[in-house]
């Protein structure tokens, strides 16, 4: 496939509820993990070693192959001090980039203000689910919120083609023809005759799409494709956002949370493949978080609430490797019954703002923090990634 | 009934309540507008879906556990009760008083909120501030369980006066921290084990507990304070006394009240609405009643320029579109997803983004926005299915010995789902679309000229103006 | 002639509140059965958001979680969207009412599905909202016919035999009865939910009594469920007071249960991997005396843990314990009466 460099962007997954980091990145030469984990552990022979110490949960293979590759980064004991240990706030916390306060601006919205200042493209940053996620959200910065590609847009529910062309078309006119009445009504119709360009152009990469990867059928497999749908259509997409879940894995744990990171590890694969296929992958990075970790002791059945995770960082520009410190599992290392975070999450996004999508971070992340190197600036085609330089 | 009598009823019922159905309309119109007023300022039996049917029916909504549950169970009493205006109002002070789940992760214990508003809502307003202050949902929102004799937390104090009664500037820093030692005590029961569940989001083991009010009178400091110029061992109750004697909360609350049920902008003509609502207040002892009676019978709010001039709130559109949809009047299965919409559009019942609660007016349109506004009332007023229709086009079967010209099925749509008043250009392209097809047969005719109609209340529906209150 | 009072006695509780979609712990829990090998089989009702968990789990008294069958929501085999009540036939086949597919699934007692039966409708041999089932020695099974306020009679496949009721509040009539039992004797007992009662039939349908309306601190409001023990004695699930009313078997009454929740041994587990909410916990009332305006039995219950919530169920194992399901706190309280 031919390609042409691309404007770096960014593929946000948000494992929403809570992902158990012990059982992500299992570490199974430690004989504290199966103490505390006498119900809910991965027994040390399914693990996937990295090394003599960690290893992935075994239904990560596929990402256990781009590990191998050297494409993902792994930012081990990420957090935030004071963690919270509810799902709202301790999100809000990762979405707002602000622990101490409550936030109103999501970081991503912040980015994509500063990716597009004049707001001119709707779908510079694309959420794949329903409903804005707060990490979006900036007053007065245009985000398309897709709940489902195949039928966004207005009407969705007429069936009969031709009644939705009419009912497209009247409205065309009906919100073209509000002008100068007042205000109010100028901005109404602005607005309808904006949604309405944005709807057909989201409806183009629909039909332009062709690929000879064959997603599986996971949600996160569809959105995954969805956002593949949008990123070769060539929008000017940059951000693209989606979540997966529950991971709040109280009970039933070992069954549920296979599943869930399995589904996970196979979308990223096969939307990696496509990004392959067309010649996307040094242009891509996925940012893989959850709001919080679980608690270390098991509850007999699953996990509760608890802090310090892990992130992965996936892409063709991506430096591979371990990141950030395995926090112990020793009691005096503990924080309250939990793995202790030893980097903050701020740095993680910081060196995605700067080193990926060129743009200062410290306004959007509310402060400086050290960054990683995770970013292989001179990897790929070796053209200094995302130097702005489009073609 | 005259026309003009029709449509002032409508903008009084899209204001104090959520909107009307035409039906409703003709019966009103043929009454006294301030009789109507003291009906609505004058809340009886809700006649709502009863909690027993909802209950049996939604296990969630007994329970009331998660946000959207709790939500969804706001949407029935809204949708259906006969009091419109007091669930209005309870909305206005669920914006003002914003209290949010995503912090508490205790809908139950807001939805007791809400019905302390209902109770209170219309009365006076030291009450209702008493009560807020002593409301378990708000003192954890606010951290008042953190404020100790020993070490105050000012977070309660502080907003109380810049958010909720006074607004900035009318108070120094030192009367926030006196403030805040006037609230010291005021907390909640086995607050360390409610304010820690709320902190981990716990469920666990058995539910949710919900929540209620304790005095820890040995955590209260009943020292002296000087309290805005006055000096006395005041406690949270005298503290308000004080607070809503000044002309800086008449002037806050009555302008709020204002913005909310007449116009976004306080502009010239406003101003002496609002002195007019100002004096009520001093004069009934703050009664908020008395405040909205002169507000709704001012000329002002009654004039034509005020208008479907406002942008409706999401809860606003969402319960208009299902009251004139005539739906709720029996449990549905989607109901948690009705009321998440509302939230799509950016207006989430029961979580409000901050202690500022939503930024109202213009912010709530942008173009995800205005797709979710539209495609929800296009899709519940354009379908035959749903009483309310089937109502509007029995209405319409009436006219006109039952056939319509395509301007006459227009004309009936707008007037049908309003009465809307559009520009030229959005007449012009209904017609054009009802124009297709001729004139449409209501009678006699088995229905088959149904969907047309249909399709007409759908796009009369998509307008601008449907989106304005 | 004087009977005396079921000598009930507290035994302990089962449950703990699981959000999720597998494992142990409970999700709305609407209503148990029992089989003889002494399992327990809860069903977990779910809310509508959240129908893709609808289960049955399966444990024992000694609370070893024993797993769980479910097929998802939805219309087709196995599948349920608002399921009420479950009951074994004499061959171990386990029963459930679905109340928004109107229809009785069968399964076998290791979950697997069998057939489906009942068709929505007015007519005679139809059903609409299908609530509480019962089936007895012969294998008749007992429906409670919701939204046609009355009861349905059918055979183990699901050919109609008969019924009676019809909507209204005198005898024999119904106002969306919940919950079917039967005693030794073969009487059938059915929760008249809106009418406020108890209602007693002889096996053909013929009214015999009727128990709890009136009003009154003892009277009934909106009964769910109703068990009947070796003697007689019928204990009724008072969903709208948030109680269980015990009456002597000629009607009158006998005792209230308001619910005495301990700790499950899985909520000892969770407690024990959070020693910060123990701590909190153990310096907590949690019986605490309500202010006035939260005095009615939903604010009581929603905020003092060990009454009962939501009792949506009463049944007996085969060992004459009771089993009161709460669906609002996830567990099952066990009492037992001999």
């Amino acid at each position: 496939m031919g390609s042409r460099r691309q404007e770096p962007s960014l593929v946000v997954i948000q494992l929403s509820g809570g992902n158990d980091y012990l059982n992500t990145i299992v570490p199974y030469n430690d004989g504290e993990y199966y103490d505390y984990r006498p119900t809910v552990n991965i027994e040390s022979e399914r693990v996937l070693p990295i090394d003599d110490e960690y290893g992935f949960n075994p239904n990560m293979r596929a990402i256990k192959e781009l590990y191998d590759d050297g494409k993902v980064a792994v930012i081990n004991g990420i957090g935030y001090p004071e963690p919270n240990r509810s799902h709202f706030r301790s999100m809000d916390i990762w979405h707002t980039a602000l622990p101490e306060d409550i936030g109103v601006e999501g970081w991503l919205g912040r980015a994509t203000r500063e990716l597009d200042p004049g707001g001119e493209n709707v779908l510079t940053a694309v959420n794949f689910g329903r409903g804005l996620p707060r990490a979006l959200g900036v007053r007065g910065v245009p985000v398309a919120s897709v709940g489902n590609l195949e039928s966004y847009g207005l009407f969705p529910d007429l069936q009969d083609e031709k009644l939705r062309r009419y009912a497209l078309e009247a409205f065309a006119k009906m919100y073209g023809g509000e002008r100068g009445r007042d205000a109010v009504m100028d901005f109404l119709g602005q607005t309808g005759t904006d949604a309405l360009k944005g709807a057909d152009l989201l409806r183009t990469a629909v039909d332009k799409y062709e690929s000879g990867v064959e997603y599986a059928a996971s949600p996160i497999g569809q959105s995954l494709r969805d956002a593949a749908k949008v990123m070769f259509a060539d929008l000017g997409t940059r951000i693209f956002y989606t979540q997966q879940g529950s991971y709040d894995t109280h009970s039933g744990e070992l069954a549920t949370h296979g599943s869930l990171i399995g589904e996970m590890s196979a979308g990223v694969s096969d939307f990696y493949a496509d990004l392959k296929e067309h010649g996307r992958e040094d242009d891509t990075a996925l940012l893989i978080f959850s709001e919080f970790g679980r608690r270390i002791k098991d509850n007999g059945s699953g996990t509760d609430h608890g802090s310090g995770g892990v992130a992965f960082v996936i892409g063709g520009s991506v430096r591979g490797g371990m990141y950030g410190e395995y926090p112990s599992l020793k009691e005096e290392r503990q924080l309250e019954g939990d793995l202790h975070y030893n980097n903050d999450f701020r740095s993680t996004y910081s060196t995605i703002l700067e080193r990926w999508l060129h743009v200062e971070a410290s306004p959007i992340v509310n402060g400086h923090f050290e960054q990683f190197d995770f970013i292989s600036n001179g990897s790929g085609n070796g053209s200094g990634n995302g130097s702005g330089a489009a073609n | 009934m005259s026309k003009s009598n029709v449509e002032l009823m409508a903008h009084l019922m899209r204001r104090a309540g959520f909107g009307a159905t035409r039906t409703e309309l003709d019966q009103l119109a043929d009454r006294n507008y301030e009789e109507v007023v003291e009906d609505l300022l004058h809340p009886g039996e809700a006649d709502s879906l009863p909690d027993d049917l909802i209950r049996r029916y939604h296990v969630d909504q007994h329970e009331l556990r998660q946000a959207d549950s709790a939500a969804a169970y706001w949407v029935y009493r809204m949708a259906t009760t006969a009091c419109p205006l007091e669930e209005k109002l309870a909305l206005f002070w669920h914006g003002l008083f914003a209290t949010g789940y995503t912090k508490l992760n205790q809908a139950r214990t807001l939805l007791n909120q809400i019905d302390m508003f209902r109770h209170r809502g219309l009365g006076s307003f030291r009450e209702l501030l008493i009560e807020l202050s002593k409301d378990p949902a708000m003192i954890v929102w606010l951290d008042n369980e953190n404020n100790h004799k020993t070490a105050i937390n000012e977070n309660y104090g502080r907003e109380l006066l810049e958010l909720f009664s006074m607004g900035i500037g009318s108070y120094t820093e030192d009367d926030v921290k006196e403030c805040a030692r006037a609230f010291t005590g005021w907390t909640l029961k086995n607050a360390e084990y409610m304010s820690q569940r709320a902190m981990k989001d716990s469920i666990w083991p058995y539910g949710r507990i919900s929540w209620h009010f304790e005095y820890r009178g040995h955590d209260h400091d009943d020292g002296e304070k000087t309290f805005l110029g006055e000096t006395g061992r005041f406690d949270g109750e005298d503290v308000i006394a004080i607070i809503v004697r000044h002309e800086s909360t008449a002037r806050f609350v009555c302008t709020r009240l204002f913005q909310y049920f007449a116009a976004d902008e306080v502009d010239s003509d406003a101003e002496p609405v609002i002195r007019e609502m100002m004096d009520s207040y001093m004069e009934s002892d703050y009664e908020i009643r008395s405040v909205l009676r002169t507000l709704f019978n001012s000329d002002y709010f009654r004039s034509d320029a005020v208008r479907l001039a406002r942008v409706k709130g999401p809860v606003e559109l969402v319960i208009g579109a299902l009251r004139q949809a005539g739906m709720c009047s029996e449990p549905v299965l989607d109901i948690n997803d009705i009321a998440n919409q509302a939230s799509y559009m950016g207006q989430g019942l029961l979580n409000p983004p901050t202690v500022e609660g939503w930024h109202e007016g213009i912010e709530w349109i942008n173009s995800g926005a205005l797709v979710d506004r539209v495609n929800f009332v296009a899709a519940w007023l354009g379908d035959t299915a749903n009483p309310g229709v089937r109502a509007m086009i029995d209405r319409m079967a009436e006219m006109d010995g039952g056939v319509l010209s395509p301007e006459e099925l227009v004309d009936g749509c707008l007037d049908t789902l309003g009465p809307l008043r559009v520009s030229d250009e959005t007449r012009a392209s209904l017609v054009e679309v009802a124009s297709r097809e001729g004139e449409v047969k209501l009678r006699g005719n088995d229905g088959a000229d149904d969907e047309r109609v249909a399709e007409i209340l759908r796009l009369a529906a998509s307008t601008p103006a449907y989106q304005l209150a | 002639m004087v009977v005396a009072s079921a000598p009930v006695e507290y035994l302990k509780t089962i449950g703990i509140v699981n959000n999720g979609f597998n494992g142990r712990g409970f999700a709305n829990p609407y209503d148990t059965a029992h089989d003889r090998a002494g399992r327990i089989y809860v069903l977990n009702r779910c809310d509508v958001a959240r129908r893709t968990a609808i289960r049955v789990g399966i444990c024992n008294l000694d609370e070893d979680y024993l797993g769980e069958f479910g097929y998802g929501a939805g219309g087709g085999d196995g599948q349920m969207v608002l399921p009420v009540a479950m009951a074994f036939d004499s061959r171990d086949r386990l029963y459930v009412t679905d109340e928004y597919n109107h229809r009785v699934s069968v399964f076998d007692s290791d979950g697997k599905f069998l057939e489906k039966w009942g068709v929505r409708g007015s007519g005679p041999d139809r059903i609409n909202g299908p609530a509480g089932i019962a089936i007895d020695d012969a294998d008749n099974v007992y429906v409670a016919d919701q939204h046609n306020h009355r009861i349905q009679k059918f055979t183990a496949d699901g050919e109609w035999i008969g019924g009676w009721g019809a909507p209204g509040s005198g005898e024999g009539e119904f106002n969306m009865p919940w919950g079917v039992a039967m005693d030794g004797a073969g009487s059938i007992y059915v929760a008249d939910w809106r009418n406020d009662r108890v209602q007693k039939f002889s096996p053909d349908g013929s009214f015999l009594a009727s128990f709890g309306s009136g009003g009154g601190p003892e009277g009934l409001i909106r009964p769910s469920s109703v068990a009947v023990d070796d003697r007689g004695s019928v204990y009724v699930a008072d969903w709208g007071n948030e109680r269980v009313q015990i009456f002597t078997p000629d009607g009158s009454f006998s005792k209230t249960l308001r619910g005495q929740a301990t700790l499950s041994k899985w909520a000892k587990d969770f407690l024990a991997a959070n020693p910060d909410e123990q701590a909190t916990r153990d310096i907590s009332d949690l019986r605490p005396k309500l202010p006035p305006h939260l005095n009615t039995p939903d604010h009581l219950s929603s905020q003092i843990e060990p009454y009962f919530w939501g009792p949506v169920s009463v049944r007996f194992d085969h060992s004459q314990r009771l089993f009161v399901t709460e669906t609002n706190r996830h567990r099952l309280q066990i009492y037992s009466t001999t």
